[in-house]
């Protein structure tokens, strides 16, 4: 009986000398490997497009930033203590992630008409867990292309969706897509005027392909309404004309674009010459089978 | 009393058998917890090296690398030997800006897998005569419109594209050098013997073709892998063209010496600025190498005036016998 | 006929003595080493050669261009002397064959020793260029090896008729093979016509494809930017070296194959006087080209040009370049002036000489040009800013030197060295005449 009770006594201090050794194990283990990793997510809308969170992952190896692939992330939509989730995404081998935001409609803001999502990383045995936030408010930049005296122009409207009002004094920049990174058009910052509204004018030469060109009205990194962009086709640019000389006949080209003067020189002589050979050759047996 | 003592003792003595028997099956429990949680996420403790994309070297478990999904922009009627439509791809190197620092070469020897004792990006020492300055040249393929090595090629293996790169089919050369002859810029080098690719690189090299999504030694990723007894050069990376990205040379560089850019478009990405090429040639009096030569190079030279740094800062690591870095 | 008899046997081929085997056996032996050493370049890959990056072509190129030049030999003396009516060949004209036909066969071999993938050799002919000087080679060498055999095989059908009665006692197998390659020759109207139309054909032929061929081996050269090989100059000169070189190959031979088979009364001190003429001509026509090549370019001395030519006259490659030049050409050209020069041993080691010079004299127009590229050479190891042929080069470059002297040394062997037929024929003519005079 004594020793039972004893024992009854003993029991929950060797089991939380059990637990507290595991506990500081496991921290011990944990905080020994995992590193940090820096989320750093941009809330991007394309007008007639998606509207998306540019997320990128990184982390700092001897004091260099290197990007992590294969991070799990959750996005969740924070409103009044409430966290929605909206999906999840995982970086790929460069360490970034779109995640397309598929109903803007679905998500909920504050009072002040401003969208809160949060990037959420759970961590796992290499990294610590981490998270961003991100906020902003709904705005749209409603462009179109003008023509007045022969010149072009792009004219855009940059408008809060949330009040349906006008929103001046903010930079927009206008370029026109190219391969790898777009080429500015018109200033560097080009503020919007009291009626929220740019004019740029379009310089001459630009060419493009049939003519066309891609212009883009970016809003670029705003504090309060992320990045918004506006594509418009301009039929502007002058048209690009196929200078290779791929086509035609030249010393440079495959075989089956031999120059003419050297396929008729080359045949002319291989057949000329193996032609008399063959003759040679059956004089060879002509001359095997005389009978006189 | 005595009873009382031995009970005590008794009961010290197990408490600490059962205290030391639980504090080691604690310990032991936690570890074999951990390795089971571990062996869920990682599916080997196999390590691999990898390459960053921006040429460093990292070790990561060989379960944390994924497989790519290719990007499908992969027009299906995509001749390697036409390229890609509506484009003619220019360089412009801008002298007055190169200290020599050689962060193009190291690049490109990373991502081309570069193991021979002649690199395809060349920075040279240059200087036309005693009285003039001297000057550092980076020098890629020039990827000539009337490339005298294409002209040269018996088999067809080196071939000029559509969109202006001269580019090599490893899989048909058959070593006879007369493109190195021809070429006046001194850019191919040759595969004298088992390019020693190495194993590490090898499994990178594998992944690196899967992730873009074509065959070995495809004339588009020249050197992966490179093949004996052919050719290769400066391929002005059309793999990387293909993803949006710039030639490694172009975004290695830390003083921005390289614009590339498309000459249709009129337009030209140092990595951080973007103009206009025709804007830039005239305002910086572009020229190209060895013009008399009528080669028509694709890769226009800035001439080295109001220079940026000194050329004897470049003088500090000129390898004069090296361009590859062994390990 | 007692002289027709007395004729046939002494042109008519004989067993090896012991210094033949001995010969043969080394020339095998020398052969078999080239193999070996081809093997393991095969295997390793051209790294076992010293060629790099920038002397990316070397002894194999330049061994290649002496035997494409050797091999003008047969257009020469067959064609040109038979056009001009020089009668004094006929006793040459099947050595200078078989040394044409040893040249380029070698010269086909040589070139596929060079190729870094001999595994993709078909590549050559299924996506063949047009427009490559490669190209033009692969169709001209194979066209000038035909229509060497058969300036060779044509003129000896009866020459093998002849032979099968000769052989038909004392040895019935040989016999039997001169027989089959006879092609039933029994010196009817009607072979006789078809045989010397073949041969009017083949000897006019050979005349341009054999200039052809030494154009477009230029050509390999100068229709590349290089310094040293951009010349408009190049083609007559390398035909003009060819025919140094081939005279020169022939004297040599001629000069051995004669103390070998006592044919002194065949080949005479006034055969060894005129081809010391014609060689004479030959090198004072490639001195020319010679002065138009390297002294001219030093008038103007354009900078390319001046460091070019400062390596060939004063730099790293001089002694070379004087020892080819002044050795292997201007002193040849000396002592042929001399009537004592053109007789028969002076004009062996002339031969010689002319020879081991226009093999040198290729390495020095294939390898310094390639050591002074538009850009400096840098970024590259030490040793790759010069080049010396390595072990496996020598071995391989010595063994096809070999085999072309064996493909000549079997030759001589088994045919009739020296056309029995047209001798007879013109001997006999000369026996009337004598007759009808006397």
């Amino acid at each position: 009986m004594r020793n039972q009770l004893k024992f009854r006594s003993i029991f929950p201090v060797v089991l939380s000398m059990f637990l507290l050794l595991a506990g500081i194990q496991n921290l011990y283990a944990q905080n020994a490997k995992k590193n940090k990793i820096r989320l750093k997510a941009d809330y991007v809308k394309i007008m007639d497009g998606d509207a998306y969170l540019d997320i990128k992952v990184t982390t700092k190896i001897k004091k260099k930033n290197v990007k992590v692939a294969n991070i799990a992330l959750t996005v969740y939509n924070e409103f009044e203590d409430e966290k929605i989730k909206l999906g999840t995404s995982t970086t790929d081998i460069k360490g970034e992630s779109i995640f397309i935001i598929k109903n803007v409609d679905h998500i909920k803001a504050d009072s002040t008409n401003t969208y809160t999502l949060k990037v959420s990383f759970t961590g796992n045995d290499a990294y610590k867990k981490a998270s961003k936030r991100i906020s902003f408010k709904d705005a749209e930049i409603a462009a179109k292309l003008i023509s007045k005296d022969s010149l072009n122009y792009i004219s855009a409207t940059l408008i809060d969706k949330s009040t349906d009002s006008v929103i001046t004094g903010e930079a927009l920049v206008v370029q026109v897509q190219r391969l790898f990174s777009p080429l500015r058009i018109g200033k560097e910052f080009n503020n919007t005027d009291e009626n929220g509204t740019i004019i740029v004018p379009i310089q001459e030469g630009i060419p493009g392909v049939d003519g066309n060109l891609i212009i883009e009205v970016v809003l670029d990194d705003s504090d309060t309404y992320g990045t918004l962009k506006t594509l418009i086709n301009a039929p502007i640019g002058i048209p690009i004309v196929d200078e290779s000389s791929y086509d035609q006949r030249t010393m440079w080209s495959p075989r089956d674009k031999t120059p003419i003067f050297i396929l008729i020189f080359t045949n002319v002589f291989i057949i000329g010459i193996w032609g008399v050979l063959l003759y040679l050759i059956t004089n060879l047996f002509k001359i095997s089978k005389s009978k006189i | 009393m005595e009873e009382n003592k031995n009970s005590r003792r008794k009961f010290l003595g197990r408490g600490l058998k059962l205290g030391l028997i639980t504090t080691i099956g604690g310990i032991g429990l936690t570890k074999l917890a951990t390795k089971l949680n571990a062996k869920n996420d990682a599916h080997s403790g196999k390590i691999m090296e990898l390459m960053t994309t921006d040429g460093a070297l990292i070790q990561i478990d060989s379960s944390e690398v994924m497989e790519m999904d290719h990007s499908q922009d992969h027009d299906k009627k995509y001749n390697v030997r036409e390229g890609f439509p509506n484009r003619k791809f220019v360089m412009v190197v801008d002298l007055a800006k190169c200290k020599n620092a050689l962060k193009c070469q190291s690049a490109c020897n990373k991502h081309h897998y570069i193991t021979g004792d002649n690199a395809w990006v060349k920075v040279y020492k240059m200087q036309e005569s005693k009285d003039t300055a001297p000057y550092w040249m980076p020098t890629t393929c020039q990827h000539c419109d009337k490339p005298a090595c294409v002209t040269v090629c018996p088999v067809d293996a080196t071939f000029k594209r559509r969109d202006g790169l001269v580019l090599i089919d490893n899989t048909r050369c058959i070593g006879c050098r007369f493109c190195m002859a021809a070429c006046p810029y001194s850019t191919r080098v040759f595969n004298w013997s088992e390019p020693k690719q190495g194993e590490t690189s090898e499994i990178t090299m594998e992944m690196d073709i899967e992730h873009h999504g074509h065959a070995a030694s495809d004339p588009d990723h020249a050197g992966v892998p490179s093949i004996k007894g052919t050719v290769d050069k400066c391929d002005f990376c059309p793999h990387a063209i293909q993803n949006n990205e710039l030639p490694h040379c172009v975004t290695a560089c830390p003083n921005g010496v390289f614009y590339f850019g498309d000459k249709y478009e009129d337009t030209v990405n140092n990595g951080e600025e973007t103009v206009r090429l025709s804007k830039l040639l005239t305002d910086k009096a572009g020229y190209r190498l060895m013009e008399g030569l009528g080669t028509e190079p694709s890769v226009y030279y800035l001439p080295p005036t109001n220079r940026l740094v000194d050329f004897e800062d470049g003088l500090e690591h000129y390898p004069e016998f090296q361009s590859v870095e062994k390990p | 006929m007692k002289n027709f008899d007395t004729l046939i046997k002494d042109l008519a081929p004989k067993k090896f003595g012991k210094r033949g085997v001995i010969w043969i056996g080394f020339l095998l032996i020398i052969i078999i080493a080239g193999i070996i050493a081809y093997i393991d370049q095969i295997i390793k890959g051209q790294v076992v050669t010293n060629m790099r990056d920038y002397a990316l072509w070397g002894i194999y190129i330049s061994n290649f261009v002496f035997f494409v030049a050797t091999s003008f030999v047969g257009s020469v003396t067959v064609a040109i002397l038979r056009l001009t009516n020089n009668t004094w060949r006929t006793p040459l004209v099947r050595i200078a064959e078989i040394i044409a036909l040893a040249a380029i066969i070698m010269a086909g071999i040589t070139i596929m020793i060079d190729m870094a993938r001999p595994d993709r050799i078909l590549n050559l002919f299924i996506h063949a260029r047009l427009q490559s000087p490669i190209t033009w080679d692969v169709i001209i060498i194979p066209t000038y090896i035909v229509i060497s055999l058969l300036l060779l095989y044509f003129p000896l059908l009866p020459d093998f008729a002849i032979l099968k009665k000769y052989f038909k006692t004392k040895q019935p197998k040989l016999s039997k093979r001169y027989g089959f390659l006879s092609l039933n020759w029994i010196g009817s109207k009607a072979q006789k016509l078809l045989q010397e139309k073949s041969i009017k054909i083949i000897a006019f032929m050979i005349i341009p494809v054999g200039i052809l061929l030494q154009t477009i081996d230029a050509w390999l050269f100068s229709t590349t930017y290089r310094i040293g090989w951009d010349s408009t100059n190049f083609a007559p000169y390398f035909i003009s070296g060819a025919f140094v070189a081939g005279v020169g190959a022939l004297v040599t031979v001629i000069y051995v194959v004669r103390r070998f088979k006592k044919l002194e009364h065949y080949i005479t001190g006034s055969h060894f006087d005129k081809m010391g003429k014609l060689l004479a001509l030959a090198c004072l026509i490639y001195l020319y080209f010679n002065i138009n090549e390297y002294l001219i370019p030093a008038f103007t001395a354009k900078k390319g040009e001046a460091v070019h030519l400062e390596t060939l006259f004063s730099g790293s490659y001089a002694t070379l370049f004087w020892f080819v030049t002044i050795v292997g050409l201007i002193i040849p050209i000396l002592v042929l002036l001399f009537k004592k020069g053109r007789k028969p041993l002076p004009m062996f080691f002339i031969g010689l000489i002319v020879v081991i010079g226009s093999w040198w004299k290729r390495f020095v127009i294939v390898t310094p040009t390639l050591l002074h590229p538009f850009l400096p050479i840098q970024g590259v190891p030490e040793s790759w800013h010069h080049y010396f042929p390595s072990l496996h080069e020598w071995l391989i470059t010595v063994a096809t030197l070999a085999m072309a002297l064996l493909i000549i040394t079997l030759l001589v062997r088994y045919l009739p060295v020296i056309p029995i037929q047209r001798t007879a024929d013109e001997q006999g003519l000369l026996k009337i005449d004598k007759n009808t005079k006397s």
